[in-house]
Protein backbone atom coordinates (compact mmCIF):
# COMPACT_ATOMS: atom_id res chain seq x y z
CA UNK A 1 0.00 0.00 0.00
CA UNK A 2 1.37 3.47 -0.76
CA UNK A 3 2.50 5.76 1.95
CA UNK A 4 -0.67 8.50 0.67
CA UNK A 5 -2.76 6.49 1.36
CA UNK A 6 -1.84 5.56 4.79
CA UNK A 7 -1.00 9.81 5.61
CA UNK A 8 -4.90 10.57 3.92
CA UNK A 9 -5.84 8.01 6.34
CA UNK A 10 -4.58 10.28 9.07
CA UNK A 11 -6.82 13.20 8.68
CA UNK A 12 -9.62 13.68 10.88
CA UNK A 13 -13.22 13.08 10.39
CA UNK A 14 -12.60 11.44 7.39
CA UNK A 15 -13.48 7.49 6.38
CA UNK A 16 -10.76 6.15 4.05
CA UNK A 17 -12.19 3.34 1.81
CA UNK A 18 -9.69 1.70 -0.63
CA UNK A 19 -11.53 0.58 -3.87
CA UNK A 20 -7.66 0.09 -5.90
CA UNK A 21 -4.55 0.96 -5.50
CA UNK A 22 -4.36 4.44 -7.47
CA UNK A 23 -8.36 5.01 -6.15
CA UNK A 24 -9.72 5.96 -2.62
CA UNK A 25 -12.75 7.37 -1.38
CA UNK A 26 -13.04 9.73 1.22
CA UNK A 27 -16.13 10.17 3.14
CA UNK A 28 -17.01 13.33 5.42
CA UNK A 29 -19.22 15.49 7.07
CA UNK A 30 -20.67 18.74 5.85
CA UNK A 31 -18.69 20.63 8.46
CA UNK A 32 -15.45 19.20 7.64
CA UNK A 33 -15.19 19.21 4.00
CA UNK A 34 -13.50 22.20 3.24
CA UNK A 35 -10.89 21.07 6.06
CA UNK A 36 -10.80 18.20 4.56
CA UNK A 37 -9.75 19.58 1.33
CA UNK A 38 -7.48 21.80 2.54
CA UNK A 39 -5.89 18.31 4.09
CA UNK A 40 -5.75 16.45 0.72
CA UNK A 41 -4.35 19.91 -0.65
CA UNK A 42 -1.45 20.14 1.53
CA UNK A 43 -0.55 16.07 1.11
CA UNK A 44 -0.41 17.02 -2.85
CA UNK A 45 -3.69 16.08 -4.12
CA UNK A 46 -3.20 19.18 -6.48
CA UNK A 47 -5.58 18.57 -9.10
CA UNK A 48 -9.44 18.79 -8.78
CA UNK A 49 -10.39 16.81 -11.99
CA UNK A 50 -14.55 17.44 -11.27
CA UNK A 51 -17.22 18.49 -8.70
CA UNK A 52 -20.84 17.50 -8.76
CA UNK A 53 -23.59 16.33 -6.74
CA UNK A 54 -25.98 13.25 -7.16
CA UNK A 55 -29.33 13.12 -5.79
CA UNK A 56 -30.21 10.44 -3.56
CA UNK A 57 -33.48 11.49 -3.90
CA UNK A 58 -35.14 7.81 -1.71
CA UNK A 59 -32.86 9.07 1.20
CA UNK A 60 -33.44 12.98 1.35
CA UNK A 61 -30.08 13.91 0.95
CA UNK A 62 -27.71 15.34 -1.83
CA UNK A 63 -24.08 13.61 -1.89
CA UNK A 64 -21.52 16.35 -3.28
CA UNK A 65 -18.43 14.82 -4.55
CA UNK A 66 -14.70 16.32 -5.27
CA UNK A 67 -12.13 14.02 -7.52
CA UNK A 68 -8.72 15.05 -6.58
CA UNK A 69 -5.44 14.26 -8.32
CA UNK A 70 -2.10 13.10 -6.86
CA UNK A 71 0.52 14.17 -9.74
CA UNK A 72 3.79 12.82 -7.93
CA UNK A 73 1.86 9.78 -6.31
CA UNK A 74 -0.51 9.01 -9.20
CA UNK A 75 -3.43 8.57 -7.00
CA UNK A 76 -6.97 9.48 -7.46
CA UNK A 77 -9.18 10.50 -4.39
CA UNK A 78 -12.95 10.99 -4.19
CA UNK A 79 -14.14 13.23 -1.58
CA UNK A 80 -17.71 13.03 -0.59
CA UNK A 81 -19.79 13.97 1.84
CA UNK A 82 -23.93 14.29 2.04
CA UNK A 83 -26.21 17.05 2.73
CA UNK A 84 -29.42 17.76 3.58
CA UNK A 85 -31.70 18.08 0.13
CA UNK A 86 -34.09 20.87 2.23
CA UNK A 87 -32.47 24.13 1.97
CA UNK A 88 -29.40 22.71 0.92
CA UNK A 89 -26.49 24.20 0.88
CA UNK A 90 -22.07 23.67 0.88
CA UNK A 91 -19.13 26.34 1.19
CA UNK A 92 -17.11 27.12 -1.24
CA UNK A 93 -14.28 25.17 -2.23
CA UNK A 94 -13.25 28.07 -4.42
CA UNK A 95 -10.71 29.16 -1.93
CA UNK A 96 -8.38 25.80 -2.23
CA UNK A 97 -8.94 25.02 -6.01
CA UNK A 98 -9.61 28.32 -8.02
CA UNK A 99 -12.20 25.93 -10.67
CA UNK A 100 -14.31 25.20 -8.03
CA UNK A 101 -15.83 28.06 -9.10
CA UNK A 102 -17.66 27.40 -12.53
CA UNK A 103 -18.49 23.84 -10.94
CA UNK A 104 -20.31 25.61 -7.92
CA UNK A 105 -21.94 27.63 -10.75
CA UNK A 106 -23.94 24.68 -12.16
CA UNK A 107 -24.37 23.00 -9.19
CA UNK A 108 -26.11 25.81 -8.40
CA UNK A 109 -28.19 25.73 -11.10
CA UNK A 110 -28.87 22.07 -12.26
CA UNK A 111 -29.44 21.24 -8.21
CA UNK A 112 -30.69 24.19 -7.00
CA UNK A 113 -27.60 23.58 -4.34
CA UNK A 114 -26.55 27.30 -2.73
CA UNK A 115 -23.08 27.76 -2.60
CA UNK A 116 -22.07 30.24 0.59
CA UNK A 117 -19.08 32.64 -0.40
CA UNK A 118 -19.40 31.92 -4.38
CA UNK A 119 -20.12 35.39 -5.44
CA UNK A 120 -21.25 34.08 -8.94
CA UNK A 121 -23.71 31.73 -7.27
CA UNK A 122 -27.60 31.59 -8.62
CA UNK A 123 -26.44 34.55 -12.11
CA UNK A 124 -27.83 33.18 -14.84
CA UNK A 125 -25.17 29.97 -16.40
CA UNK A 126 -26.11 27.45 -19.15
CA UNK A 127 -29.63 27.49 -18.72
CA UNK A 128 -31.52 30.87 -20.40
CA UNK A 129 -34.95 32.05 -18.68
CA UNK A 130 -35.27 29.00 -16.41
CA UNK A 131 -38.26 29.29 -14.08
CA UNK A 132 -38.87 25.66 -13.44
CA UNK A 133 -37.66 23.26 -10.50
CA UNK A 134 -33.56 22.64 -11.22
CA UNK A 135 -33.26 19.75 -14.04
CA UNK A 136 -31.28 17.75 -12.69
CA UNK A 137 -33.19 16.54 -9.34
CA UNK A 138 -34.68 13.45 -9.81
CA UNK A 139 -37.73 14.83 -8.97
CA UNK A 140 -38.16 16.90 -11.79
CA UNK A 141 -41.05 15.62 -14.43
CA UNK A 142 -38.76 15.67 -18.01
CA UNK A 143 -41.42 14.77 -19.93
CA UNK A 144 -44.04 16.56 -17.96
CA UNK A 145 -41.82 19.69 -18.71
CA UNK A 146 -41.84 18.48 -22.43
CA UNK A 147 -45.13 18.00 -22.64
CA UNK A 148 -45.80 21.63 -21.59
CA UNK A 149 -43.77 23.57 -23.34
CA UNK A 150 -42.59 21.90 -26.58
CA UNK A 151 -44.84 20.30 -29.78
CA UNK A 152 -44.82 16.62 -30.60
CA UNK A 153 -45.04 15.30 -34.48
CA UNK A 154 -47.38 12.77 -33.76
CA UNK A 155 -47.79 11.69 -37.57
CA UNK A 156 -46.27 12.04 -40.68
CA UNK A 157 -49.33 12.67 -42.36
CA UNK A 158 -49.92 15.51 -40.78
CA UNK A 159 -50.01 18.99 -42.33
CA UNK A 160 -46.58 20.50 -41.48
CA UNK A 161 -45.35 23.84 -42.47
CA UNK A 162 -42.33 22.67 -44.06
CA UNK A 163 -42.39 19.55 -46.97
CA UNK A 164 -40.98 15.86 -45.85
CA UNK A 165 -39.26 14.24 -48.47
CA UNK B 1 -35.30 42.31 -71.91
CA UNK B 2 -38.58 44.31 -72.16
CA UNK B 3 -40.63 41.68 -73.87
CA UNK B 4 -39.08 39.15 -71.07
CA UNK B 5 -42.33 38.79 -68.20
CA UNK B 6 -41.77 38.20 -64.75
CA UNK B 7 -42.40 34.65 -65.24
CA UNK B 8 -39.52 33.85 -67.88
CA UNK B 9 -37.19 35.87 -65.89
CA UNK B 10 -37.79 33.95 -62.64
CA UNK B 11 -37.65 31.01 -64.36
CA UNK B 12 -34.40 31.69 -65.87
CA UNK B 13 -32.97 33.45 -62.37
CA UNK B 14 -34.11 30.32 -60.66
CA UNK B 15 -32.28 27.58 -63.18
CA UNK B 16 -28.95 29.74 -62.31
CA UNK B 17 -29.82 29.64 -58.53
CA UNK B 18 -29.99 26.06 -58.11
CA UNK B 19 -26.62 25.41 -59.99
CA UNK B 20 -24.50 27.92 -57.48
CA UNK B 21 -25.73 26.80 -53.68
CA UNK B 22 -23.59 27.99 -50.95
CA UNK B 23 -23.91 26.46 -47.58
CA UNK B 24 -23.08 28.16 -44.86
CA UNK B 25 -20.76 25.94 -42.34
CA UNK B 26 -22.52 26.32 -39.27
CA UNK B 27 -22.76 22.89 -37.28
CA UNK B 28 -24.79 22.55 -34.78
CA UNK B 29 -25.20 19.08 -33.80
CA UNK B 30 -23.52 15.81 -34.04
CA UNK B 31 -24.76 15.53 -37.81
CA UNK B 32 -21.72 17.75 -38.72
CA UNK B 33 -19.48 14.49 -38.83
CA UNK B 34 -21.15 13.77 -42.40
CA UNK B 35 -19.95 16.47 -43.63
CA UNK B 36 -16.43 16.43 -44.35
CA UNK B 37 -16.56 13.60 -46.17
CA UNK B 38 -19.14 15.26 -48.62
CA UNK B 39 -17.31 18.21 -48.98
CA UNK B 40 -14.25 16.43 -49.97
CA UNK B 41 -12.69 14.58 -52.71
CA UNK B 42 -14.66 11.21 -51.59
CA UNK B 43 -18.53 12.82 -52.23
CA UNK B 44 -16.73 15.89 -53.75
CA UNK B 45 -20.18 17.90 -53.49
CA UNK B 46 -18.83 21.08 -55.22
CA UNK B 47 -19.20 19.56 -58.63
CA UNK B 48 -22.88 20.16 -58.03
CA UNK B 49 -21.85 23.90 -57.21
CA UNK B 50 -22.48 23.71 -53.99
CA UNK B 51 -19.70 24.93 -51.69
CA UNK B 52 -19.15 25.65 -47.90
CA UNK B 53 -19.11 29.39 -46.48
CA UNK B 54 -18.59 30.92 -43.35
CA UNK B 55 -20.66 33.91 -42.95
CA UNK B 56 -24.19 33.68 -43.41
CA UNK B 57 -24.70 37.02 -45.31
CA UNK B 58 -23.02 35.41 -48.48
CA UNK B 59 -24.87 32.04 -47.87
CA UNK B 60 -28.02 30.43 -49.68
CA UNK B 61 -28.55 27.20 -47.40
CA UNK B 62 -28.68 26.84 -43.79
CA UNK B 63 -27.98 22.84 -42.89
CA UNK B 64 -29.29 22.39 -39.27
CA UNK B 65 -27.42 19.45 -38.40
CA UNK B 66 -28.68 17.59 -35.48
CA UNK B 67 -30.41 18.53 -32.29
CA UNK B 68 -31.39 21.60 -31.62
CA UNK B 69 -31.58 22.81 -28.12
CA UNK B 70 -32.65 26.52 -26.73
CA UNK B 71 -29.66 28.24 -26.72
CA UNK B 72 -28.93 26.92 -30.07
CA UNK B 73 -32.26 27.85 -31.38
CA UNK B 74 -31.80 31.56 -29.85
CA UNK B 75 -28.65 31.44 -32.49
CA UNK B 76 -30.42 29.65 -35.55
CA UNK B 77 -33.18 32.51 -35.83
CA UNK B 78 -30.46 35.10 -35.57
CA UNK B 79 -28.31 33.83 -38.35
CA UNK B 80 -31.49 32.94 -40.31
CA UNK B 81 -32.65 36.53 -40.22
CA UNK B 82 -29.40 37.86 -41.29
CA UNK B 83 -29.10 35.90 -44.61
CA UNK B 84 -30.20 37.02 -47.78
CA UNK B 85 -32.99 35.97 -49.57
CA UNK B 86 -33.51 33.37 -51.40
CA UNK B 87 -32.27 31.17 -48.89
CA UNK B 88 -33.31 27.57 -48.08
CA UNK B 89 -33.27 25.51 -44.79
CA UNK B 90 -32.19 21.92 -44.73
CA UNK B 91 -33.27 19.99 -41.57
CA UNK B 92 -30.24 17.32 -40.81
CA UNK B 93 -31.06 13.95 -39.12
CA UNK B 94 -34.11 12.66 -37.14
CA UNK B 95 -33.50 15.16 -34.32
CA UNK B 96 -34.43 18.49 -36.22
CA UNK B 97 -38.18 16.11 -37.40
CA UNK B 98 -39.44 15.19 -34.12
CA UNK B 99 -36.69 15.29 -31.34
CA UNK B 100 -35.21 11.84 -32.39
CA UNK B 101 -33.33 10.09 -29.27
CA UNK B 102 -34.01 13.49 -27.15
CA UNK B 103 -37.54 13.57 -27.49
CA UNK B 104 -38.09 13.89 -23.36
CA UNK B 105 -35.39 15.99 -23.15
CA UNK B 106 -35.94 19.31 -21.54
CA UNK B 107 -33.80 21.52 -23.45
CA UNK B 108 -33.87 20.36 -27.05
CA UNK B 109 -36.83 21.43 -29.24
CA UNK B 110 -39.16 18.90 -30.80
CA UNK B 111 -40.41 20.32 -34.48
CA UNK B 112 -37.63 22.65 -35.83
CA UNK B 113 -40.50 23.94 -38.55
CA UNK B 114 -42.52 25.59 -35.69
CA UNK B 115 -39.65 28.44 -35.25
CA UNK B 116 -38.19 28.50 -39.06
CA UNK B 117 -39.52 27.07 -42.36
CA UNK B 118 -37.82 24.31 -43.30
CA UNK B 119 -37.65 23.46 -47.20
CA UNK B 120 -36.66 19.70 -47.06
CA UNK B 121 -36.30 17.47 -44.44
CA UNK B 122 -33.10 14.09 -44.53
CA UNK B 123 -34.13 11.70 -42.34
CA UNK B 124 -31.45 9.29 -40.49
CA UNK B 125 -29.46 9.23 -37.61
CA UNK B 126 -27.20 9.74 -39.19
CA UNK B 127 -27.77 10.22 -43.20
CA UNK B 128 -25.01 9.11 -45.19
CA UNK B 129 -23.07 11.51 -47.43
CA UNK B 130 -25.21 9.79 -50.16
CA UNK B 131 -28.41 10.79 -48.55
CA UNK B 132 -26.94 14.34 -48.36
CA UNK B 133 -26.08 14.71 -51.94
CA UNK B 134 -29.48 13.11 -52.87
CA UNK B 135 -31.21 15.95 -51.12
CA UNK B 136 -29.34 18.58 -52.44
CA UNK B 137 -30.11 17.26 -55.70
CA UNK B 138 -34.02 17.38 -54.61
CA UNK B 139 -33.34 20.73 -53.22
CA UNK B 140 -32.48 21.99 -56.52
CA UNK B 141 -35.20 20.91 -58.07
CA UNK B 142 -37.46 22.27 -55.83
CA UNK B 143 -35.82 25.63 -56.46
CA UNK B 144 -36.24 24.86 -60.40
CA UNK B 145 -39.94 24.74 -59.90
CA UNK B 146 -40.15 27.41 -57.34
CA UNK B 147 -40.86 25.23 -54.89
CA UNK B 148 -38.60 26.09 -52.42
CA UNK B 149 -40.64 29.16 -51.58
CA UNK B 150 -39.37 28.78 -47.39
CA UNK B 151 -38.56 32.30 -47.22
CA UNK B 152 -41.63 33.54 -48.57
CA UNK B 153 -43.58 31.40 -45.76
CA UNK B 154 -41.50 33.17 -42.84
CA UNK B 155 -42.47 36.75 -44.24
CA UNK B 156 -46.14 35.69 -45.01
CA UNK B 157 -46.23 33.88 -41.31
CA UNK B 158 -44.22 35.82 -39.70
CA UNK B 159 -46.48 36.07 -36.14
CA UNK B 160 -46.82 32.31 -36.20
CA UNK B 161 -42.97 32.30 -36.44
CA UNK B 162 -42.36 35.15 -33.79
CA UNK B 163 -45.16 33.72 -31.44
CA UNK B 164 -43.71 30.00 -31.06
CA UNK B 165 -40.05 31.69 -30.78
CA UNK B 166 -41.69 33.80 -28.01
CA UNK B 167 -42.91 30.77 -26.31
CA UNK B 168 -39.84 28.42 -25.74
CA UNK B 169 -37.31 31.59 -25.72
CA UNK B 170 -38.91 33.55 -23.57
Amino acid sequence: MKDIIERVKKISNAEVSIRKDNLIFVDTSRERLISVLYDMKLLGFNQLSIMSAVDRLEDGEFEIFYVLYNYKEKVNAVVRSRIDRENAEIETAEKIYPPAHTYEREITEMFGIKVIGNSDSGKPFILENWKDKPPMRKDFDSVGYVNMHYEFRHSADEETEGKNE
Amino acid sequence: MDKMTEEQYRAISNMLRKRSLWMLHYCTGCGAMELPPTMTSRYDMERFGIVPYVTPRQADILLVTGYVNIKTLRRIVTVYEQMLDPKYVIGFGSCPINGGVYWDSYSVIKRLDKYIPVDLYIAGCMPRPEAIITAFRYLMDLIDKGKADGYKRYKENLEFYKANQRKVLG
